[in-house]
């Protein structure tokens, strides 16, 4: 092992963990010696002027809804205006008019509709597909909640783009705009999206209008970056050919720029649209209608079978969205079709349009094609099966996973969480500004000082610090798992096949699916939580290292293996330090998607700022205190943020 | 390219388009196919009111009204039964609405988008809200809650005297785990929840430390984990809730309570006797509507609502359970109906 660091470490950095090492035997040997000195312990009800002026600050909101001009000429007609929007929506797929039994559409002829968009943006095997996968909402009994969630993502889609594409366009051509923006993009995908939930709630109240409006603060960032990302990242040749043709602005931006950078303004499509959909369930939360009800009611009353069933059916759509808008990226990369090939696509289409109008006129006269038919709906059976599944595997290892927890909290949490939060608090900040001037410089150890003073002043030091032990172990077993997986599947396209769909539930799967099941195996404990970060952060981090391993050049892997090296040797030496920037990038990731579940964490026992956002979104005396807390969770989110970022800038 | 995409999607617009128009000839489902669907699961609320305004002519018009539902059985079960009643009874339109309790429901009832909190257990945390005008105190709704520290059963037949709170320190080494080190773990009610638990074990001297479990269904796992394993847990717990029937609770007792707001707890008594309240919005208490009357109306008993919960932790959907309750209690609903107009049979 020290020869191989000889070897391939390099020189500077083998010194950076020496001093790494050396910075944490210091840290605990002072942490032992002055443990639970001034750790800025605060008691659950109590307050301090921050969070009492915080809570001041609601109350004034509250109090100003129905007479500052702010909001009567402003927000409260905005959000009118999009209800309005989003309820027209509801009304042709989901929501019946007053007096209606179904609504404007009924399931064949929305079944139908999907189907001919799917076939005109790709191709008739994708559009099957897709039609096959919204049928399958149908039989898990989950139709109109479907239909609900669908019509808000839409909705929430279409308000996201209009926005994101132009800004993202101006960003893409202009510095000025771009480094204006960069800012607030970055906070915003750090910023975990139950900490916004609960101050949009006091400006925009609950339901549809309050939910679209959170789930576009949530997407209109990933839409901005990737449009600007796909302006500027075009290839120059034509750019300067279309200057030199003496080509105005306007003209470069609409006959070259966009249709050069459609491919990924598609993706950016892509991802928006997951994005809302995700966030269309936790919309729930504060009144969306949709598949999220049910998720979240099977929560309270611990009806995990149904909870399940709503949670595969979000799934299902999610897949449904992806593969469709992927296929629409993969069709406008071919070369369109001309003479016979032509003909045939104009004939196919036109048989399909006729064939939807039929489905629609169909699904508004018959009723078997209206509502969707109980016969084929198996929500009773499905929920039944993963019930009985569920208390065979609580009850069977239930003793492995709590003696595993037992062990864990010992040796490791504990230990960790005595280092951050039983030691005084200037002694962590020091540690952690040295730790970060290591990593990644002078100025991010600045940066990071300055901001961890501000959550002292703010007065949720001590919860901030539980928090951030439970984020940093959540992400280490994140990155553990993302390795072996990632690598595993960058290597073989076989286990990729196998990963691939629990890649895309693990992705999409709302968060509060797996939390009875996880309370049931490991009791409402810090681990308990730690378990929830890790799996919802996992998928998205094995992508990203399955990525970086499947990009390193053949040849480098080859002549490896050429030379004699083992396998092993061949991960060690070659894909993993070649994939160096795909473990960066993965690592980051990791934080932000274990923070966006601290919240979460919070309803399984992990105490902390999760604990006190909740505490602050029902009780109406603590408020403050919760909206106090979430400011604390985007601060620590930014302090990790940048120091991943500096060591990966200085590597 | 761009003229590449751009004809199929002008294509299927302009199908879409005459699709709609096509069809907007015959919409029958809605006009001869709706006493069809009323019979099916998935009933909606306007089709009970064509079904029942039939009935009960001399009822006046009810109205819209939108219930809060919270994250808990009990009001699940409360809630439903008054909704039930209102749509059959009074044929009102009632809409559920899933959200948090408290400040975001009273938001949400100054702002008109819910009329009714059918269950509120913060002795007055609304009182800001109440003094705006928008939201009105409608009193008990006949359920008394009562929170209280509890273990499970088999501790209270080892140890018969744990169930004295100044006891707790002679056990305290039993309840100690990992999150908790030597102190025994002091596992706390949900966020939203009333708690003197901090107090309690500051004043009384107790060598616990509170844990904080998050949700009702983690308090619930817990003590259904002790009770099977036979382990040992110390944590809140309340009454009226369908679980004490199913896995028995011991409570730890402290001296009878006496405060009323928990600001004012000492922490040396026990937690009080709460009646639990019904909230709801000025609009609809003085619209003259008859659900206004069932809301006024509406009290039941802390065995009431735990058979309904029973029911619907049993698998029955709220719905069934609720309706299985009316037909079983017909006369307490009528006397909830009284100056309405309305009655059931």
């Amino acid at each position: 092992m020290k020869v191989w660091a000889e070897e391939h470490v390099p020189e500077i950095l083998r010194r950076k963990w020496v001093a790494i090492v050396g910075l944490i035997v210091v840290w605990f040997a002072l942490a032992r010696f002055l443990k639970g000195v001034h750790t800025l312990d605060l008691g659950n009800s109590q307050d301090t002027p921050t969070t009492e002026f915080l809570g001041e600050v609601a109350s004034g909101i509250r109090g100003a809804r129905a007479e500052n001009p702010i909001f009567v000429y402003v927000l409260n007609p905005f959000r009118q205006a999009i209800e309005i929007f989003i309820d027209a929506i509801r009304s042709v797929i989901s929501d019946p008019a007053p007096g209606a039994v179904i609504p404007i559409i009924g399931w064949l002829g929305v079944l139908a509709i999907i189907g001919l968009i799917v076939f005109a943006t790709s191709n008739w095997r994708m559009a099957l597909v897709a039609m096959a996968l919204v049928f399958s909402c149908g039989v898990l009994g989950m139709w109109t909640y479907a239909m609900d969630t669908l019509a808000l993502t839409m909705g929430a889609v279409f308000l996201s783009l209009a926005i994101a594409m132009p800004l993202g366009v101006w960003a893409g051509l202009n510095d000025r705009v771009m480094s204006f923006l960069r800012p607030i993009l970055d906070l915003a995908q750090i910023t975990p999206t139950l900490v916004y939930l609960a101050p949009l709630a006091l400006v925009f109240l609950i339901g549809v209008a309050a939910s679209t409006i959170a789930t576009m603060i949530y997407s209109i960032p990933i839409g901005i970056r990737i449009t600007a990302y796909a302006i500027r990242n075009l290839q120059k040749g034509p750019l300067e050919a279309a200057d030199s043709m003496g080509s105005t602005r306007w003209q470069k931006l609409r006959k070259v720029q966009l249709p050069m950078a459609k491919r990924t303004i598609i993706l950016g499509v892509n991802q928006t649209t997951l994005a809302a959909l995700s966030f269309v369930v936790i919309a729930a939360l504060i009144g969306a209608p949709g598949l999220g009800e049910p998720v979240i009611r099977a929560l309270s009353i611990r009806n995990i079978g149904d909870g399940v069933t709503a949670g595969l059916a979000v799934v299902l759509l999610a897949i449904m969205l992806d593969r469709s808008t992927t296929a629409a990226v993969v069709r406008s990369d071919q070369i369109p079709p001309t003479g016979q090939a032509l003909l045939y696509r104009r004939v196919s289409l036109a048989v399909a349009g006729i064939v939807t109008v039929l489905a629609i006129m169909l699904s508004r006269q018959q009723l078997w094609a209206a509502v969707f038919p109980a016969s084929l709906d198996f929500r009773d059976e499905i929920g039944g099966w993963v019930d009985s599944f569920t208390e065979w595997f609580t009850t069977t290892f239930y003793f492995l996973t709590t003696s595993f927890n037992e062990v864990f909290t010992l040796n490791i949490l504990n230990p960790i969480e005595y280092l951050l939060a039983d030691a005084p608090w200037y002694l962590t900040i020091i540690m952690i500004s040295l730790l970060a001037a290591i990593i990644g410089g002078r100025s991010v150890a600045i940066l990071s000082a300055v901001l961890l003073l501000l959550i002292v002043w703010i007065g949720l030091w001590n919860d901030t610090m539980i928090t951030l032990t439970q984020v940093l172990i959540a992400t280490s077993i994140v990155m553990l798992i993302g390795v072996i997986l990632g690598v595993a599947a960058g290597r073989s396209s076989k286990v990729e096949q196998v990963l691939k769909p629990f890649l895309d539930a693990g992705q999409t799967l709302p968060a509060f699916v797996y939390l009875v099941p996880v309370l049931a195996l490991f009791g409402p404990t810090r681990f308990a939580a730690i378990v929830c970060g890790v799996f919802y952060a996992s998928p998205i981090v094995v992508r990203i290292i399955a990525d970086g391993v499947r990009g390193v050049p053949k040849e480098m892997v080859e002549s490896a293996i050429s030379s004699g090296s083992s396998t092993s040797q061949v991960v060690m030496k070659v894909q993993l330090p070649a994939s160096r920037k795909s473990l960066l990038l993965g690592m980051n990731q990791g934080l932000i998607f274990v923070l966006a579940v601290v919240v979460i964490g919070g309803l399984v026992g992990a105490g902390g700022l999760g604990y006190l956002v909740l505490q602050g979104a029902s009780k109406p005396e603590l408020q403050g205190k919760g909206l106090a807390a979430g400011l604390a969770i985007v601060i620590l989110g930014i302090v990790m943020d940048r120091i991943a970022h500096a060591s990966s800038k200085r590597s | 390219m761009r003229r590449n995409l751009k004809k199929p999607m002008a294509a299927v617009s302009l199908l879409a388009v005459t699709g709609l128009v096509l069809a907007g000839c015959g919409d029958s489902v809605n006009e001869e196919a709706a006493p069809e669907t009323a019979t099916s699961e998935e009933t909606t609320a306007t089709e009970e009111t064509t079904e029942s305004t039939e009935s009960t002519e001399t009822v006046a018009d009810c109205g819209d009204w939108a219930v809060a539902m919270h994250g808990w059985v009990g009001y699940t079960a409360s809630a439903q039964v008054v909704t039930d009643v209102a749509r059959e009874a009074l044929g009102c339109t009632i809409e559920q609405t899933q959200l948090e309790e408290a400040a975001v429901s009273y938001d949400a009832m100054e702002a008109g988008s819910i009329d009714l909190i059918i269950e509120d257990w913060g002795g007055g945390r609304w009182q800001e809200w109440v003094d705006r005008g928008a939201i009105q105190e409608v009193g008990t709704n006949g359920n008394i809650g009562l929170i209280g520290m509890f273990v499970p059963q088999w501790m209270a037949d080892e140890y018969p005297d744990i169930t004295d709170g100044t006891n707790l320190n002679k056990y305290a080494d039993l309840f100690t785990s990992p999150e908790t080190g030597d102190k025994g773990a002091w596992y706390e009610g949900p966020p939203g929840y009333t708690t003197i638990g901090e107090k309690l074990i500051e004043a009384n001297d107790l060598n616990f430390q509170v844990v904080s479990t998050g949700s009702e269904a983690a308090l619930i796992e817990l003590f259904t984990q002790a009770s099977e394993n036979k382990t040992a847990a110390l944590g809140y717990f309340y009454e009226p809730q369908n679980f004490l029937a199913q896995v028995p609770l011991a409570r730890v007792n402290f001296p009878a309570s006496d405060w009323a707001s928990p600001e004012e707890a000492s922490g040396l008594t026990d937690y009080p006797e709460t009646p639990l309240m019904k909230l709801a919005t000025t609009t609809l208490l003085d619209s003259g509507s008859p659900f206004a009357t069932l809301v006024t109306n509406f009290t039941w008993t802390n065995a009431d609502q735990n058979a309904v919960a029973a029911d619907i932790e049993g698998g029955m959907t709220p719905d069934e359970a609720a309706q299985k309750w009316i037909d079983a209690n017909k006369d307490t609903v009528n006397m909830w109906l009284e100056g309405t107009g309305a009655s059931i049979s």
